[in-house]
């Protein structure tokens, strides 16, 4: 039998968000038979964390969930000497969330310098710069399970993967949220009437979507397998990225009626010309409800 | 003694004090905290929307109902339709659902020597986590709830697809917890039917059976919910006595000296939260046969959490059958959040039991915060003289191995005992 690439998750500080979403992947059978935890926030392994934090256990694979400060300790450890420890060891490192990559929504919380493991909103830190080499990022608030669950197993297959400048494999981030939201064609058009408890409308002009600006597979890969946040009717959040969360985040933040941040690579004018042609027409199966006759 | 208690949404450390071998005090230390409401305070009221379900993962749509329905509380005059108030029921009934299956397969099986069951955790749960999707679009970790309904739209496609999911999770449940041939787990009123079945629920009512462990885990008795729906009922009850009159201004929380979390009690004192507060107050002839023989132990806090799984589905069946379709999903508030200077609550009945958010709005703009979690009311770190529910229920106890099954019978979530 061949041997199960062996994974070691550790906590910061974090909510489990993604500990939860992972286990949300339906061929986790699968993944057992193929993946081996020495440690996991909620599935029996074969250590426990004092074990984990007192040794250098064999591994292959380093998970990161929550963010990092070196006030922050595990089983009476600091969780970055715990870091430092595993990192030499393993092949791979993923940061497991938006936390582990960015800092994240705890980057306001009292510990000090508490960042992601490489990334404090877009600055780098320093202080684990010499395994950035081995580093994927997988951001999301939470995770999606296939995105991580799909990376170890490059990681197994020894794939090398494309990434973009925060570590983040292109196959998942090179897209924006938009692509695939069942909102589109209102975005399209500009059909700017959107109202909350509505299929139809896009929420990009007033209730602060981000998806156009934001990384991510979330219509591509569907939540669940059944839904995403856009297509529900809830805006997007930018989860993924290094400055979630904004604020005042169910509006559109706007500069003399033009929304501030725009689809990811269009230019203003750009975006005016493009406005201005669709504000010209109106498209009647747009402007009523999609089940009306 | 010390001893660090793992996969607990986190860790947490109880040390132990033994007088003539037997345990007589438990501390229990909190190790971190994320200061959720420290971030929320200058924050836009509808940020919290967004933050607030990050304060758990496995409980963190009971934040986002919280949050939502504090805020509502600030507004005199808000419509919120009855097709917004059952989708926000349902999607809450499922997340409840899919905790008690992963804490049964997950926390509790180790405890009685057996392995963990992680697919039969992660089958129900992860179709739990589908019926909150196809409303609320992902789980964990949506906003869908806003001030004034939710943003989403529900279809009778949308229905038959909870149908299915809620049934194929009632299959779930039936095959694998408990067989009971030709009888109806929810009218079944006696709590030593359930020792003699087959299914995983009665192997480890069994194992209870066998080590004597009947009466293990006892506490004051004493127990409180102020989550009120379609389903769950506020009081309190205090041995068999019941009360409905309860107010949220009893409610105290302050903060000790040994751990990160803060304690919390009602006039004084401290009181049990969950799923077997919620059956005892809600008079559920099962949970009350159990209460009867073997009163607030491991055993009828095992049976309260598990069956509220049946009782559950079956009410979320019949919640849906409620919704009128025509129903707006949302009501725009007539007064936009920035005009809003005041002040609101709201309790909910989370997986673990009740949880309660308060909030201090002006102009808009978040001033405090307040969440009070149910593990803190379960884990609350009393003194010696006043032990808190968890403390009390280990005291008497002779190793710290069956300390932690009388722990861990509490559902602990470390994640939001350290918000």
């Amino acid at each position: 039998m061949q041997q199960k690439v062996k994974v070691l998750w550790i906590t910061g500080l974090a909510c489990n968000g993604n500990t939860h979403s992972f286990l949300n992947y339906p061929n986790l059978g699968q993944f057992l038979d193929n993946f081996e935890f020495i440690y996991h926030p909620i599935i029996e392994s074969k250590y426990s964390l004092e074990e984990i934090v007192s040794n250098t256990i064999p591994c292959d694979v380093l998970l990161i969930e929550g963010s990092i400060s070196a006030e922050i300790e595990k089983a009476d450890k600091k969780l970055i000497d715990i870091i430092s420890n595993y990192a030499k060891v393993v092949n791979k490192i993923i940061t497991v969330g938006t936390c582990s990559t960015f800092g994240g929504i705890f980057r306001d919380s009292e510990y000090e310098d508490i960042t992601g493991l490489h990334f404090n909103e877009t600055l780098e830190v320093e202080r684990f710069r010499k395994i950035k080499d081995k580093t994927i990022s997988i951001s999301g608030c939470p995770i999606h399970p296939e995105l991580l669950i799909n990376t170890l197993y490059s990681i197994k297959n020894k794939i090398e993967l494309k990434l973009d400048e925060y570590l983040r494999p292109k196959e998942y981030f090179a897209y924006t949220i938009h692509n695939g939201c069942t909102r589109n064609e209102y975005f399209e058009y500009k059909v700017d009437n959107h109202q909350f408890g509505k299929k139809e409308g896009c929420m990009f002009y007033d209730h602060g979507c981000q998806a156009p600006f934001t990384h991510g597979s979330c219509n591509k890969i569907l939540w669940n397998e059944v839904n995403s946040k856009t297509r529900a009717g809830q805006p997007c959040m930018g989860c993924t990225e290094p400055d979630f969360p904004k604020s005042n985040l169910f509006k559109t933040k706007k500069n003399m009626g033009i929304p501030a941040n725009l689809p990811l690579g269009v230019a203003k004018r750009t975006y005016l010309t493009l406005a201005g042609v669709t504000k010209a027409f109106t498209i009647n199966r747009l402007e009523k409800d999609i089940f009306d006759d | 003694m010390i001893k660090l208690i793992e996969k607990i949404e986190g860790e947490a450390k109880l040390h132990f004090s033994f007088k003539n071998k037997k345990i007589d005090f438990v501390d229990i230390e909190f190790l971190q905290t994320r200061s959720i409401e420290k971030i929320l305070e200058e924050k836009n009221a509808f940020d919290a929307l967004v933050i607030n379900p990050r304060v758990c993962g496995i409980c963190g749509h009971a934040h986002l109902i919280a949050t939502v329905e504090a805020l509502e509380d600030c507004y005199e005059d808000l419509e919120v339709s009855n097709k917004a108030k059952i989708m926000r029921e349902l999607t809450l009934n499922f997340e409840l659902i899919q905790n008690h299956f992963k804490w049964f397969y997950f926390t509790v099986l180790p405890l009685f020597g057996y392995k963990q069951a992680v697919l039969k955790a992660a089958l129900p749960s992860q179709i739990m986590a589908k019926a909150i999707a196809v409303i609320g679009g992902q789980y964990p970790h949506n906003s869908y709830a806003v001030v004034g309904g939710v943003v989403s739209e529900i279809t009778h496609m949308d229905i038959i697809k909870l149908e299915q999911y809620i049934n194929e999770t009632q299959n779930f449940f039936d095959e694998n917890l408990i067989h009971l041939e030709n009888e109806d787990i929810l009218k079944c009123e006696s709590i030593d039917s359930l020792f003699n079945k087959k299914g995983d629920l009665s192997q480890i009512l069994g194992d209870i059976r066998k080590n004597k462990w009947e009466q293990l885990g006892k506490s004051y008795d004493r127990f409180i919910a102020f989550g009120e729906n379609s389903y769950f009922t506020k009081g309190k009850s205090l041995k068999t006595r019941r009360f409905t009159d309860i107010s949220i201004e009893d409610v105290v929380e302050f903060s000790t000296q040994s751990s990160y979390a803060k304690n919390v009690t009602f006039k004084d004192k401290y009181f049990e939260v969950g799923p077997l507060s919620r059956a005892i107050i809600n008079k559920n002839g099962l949970i009350k046969d159990s209460h009867s023989k073997f009163e607030d132990s491991i055993v009828s806090r095992i049976v309260a959490r598990v069956l509220e799984i049946p009782q559950l589905l079956n009410h979320t069946k019949n919640l849906i059958n409620q919704i009128n379709l025509d129903e707006p999903s949302y009501i725009k508030p007539k007064i936009d959040i920035s005009k809003i200077t005041s002040s609101g609550y709201s309790a909910v009945e989370a997986a673990r039991g009740t949880l309660i958010h308060k909030v201090n709005l002006e102009n808009g703009i978040i001033k405090k915060y307040d969440i009070i979690t149910p593990t803190q009311w379960n884990l609350s770190n009393g003194t010696r003289e006043n032990q808190g529910i968890s403390q009390k229920a280990m005291i008497g106890l002779k190793d710290e191995k069956i300390a932690e099954i009388v722990f861990k019978s509490f559902d602990v979530c470390s994640v939001c005992t350290t918000h």
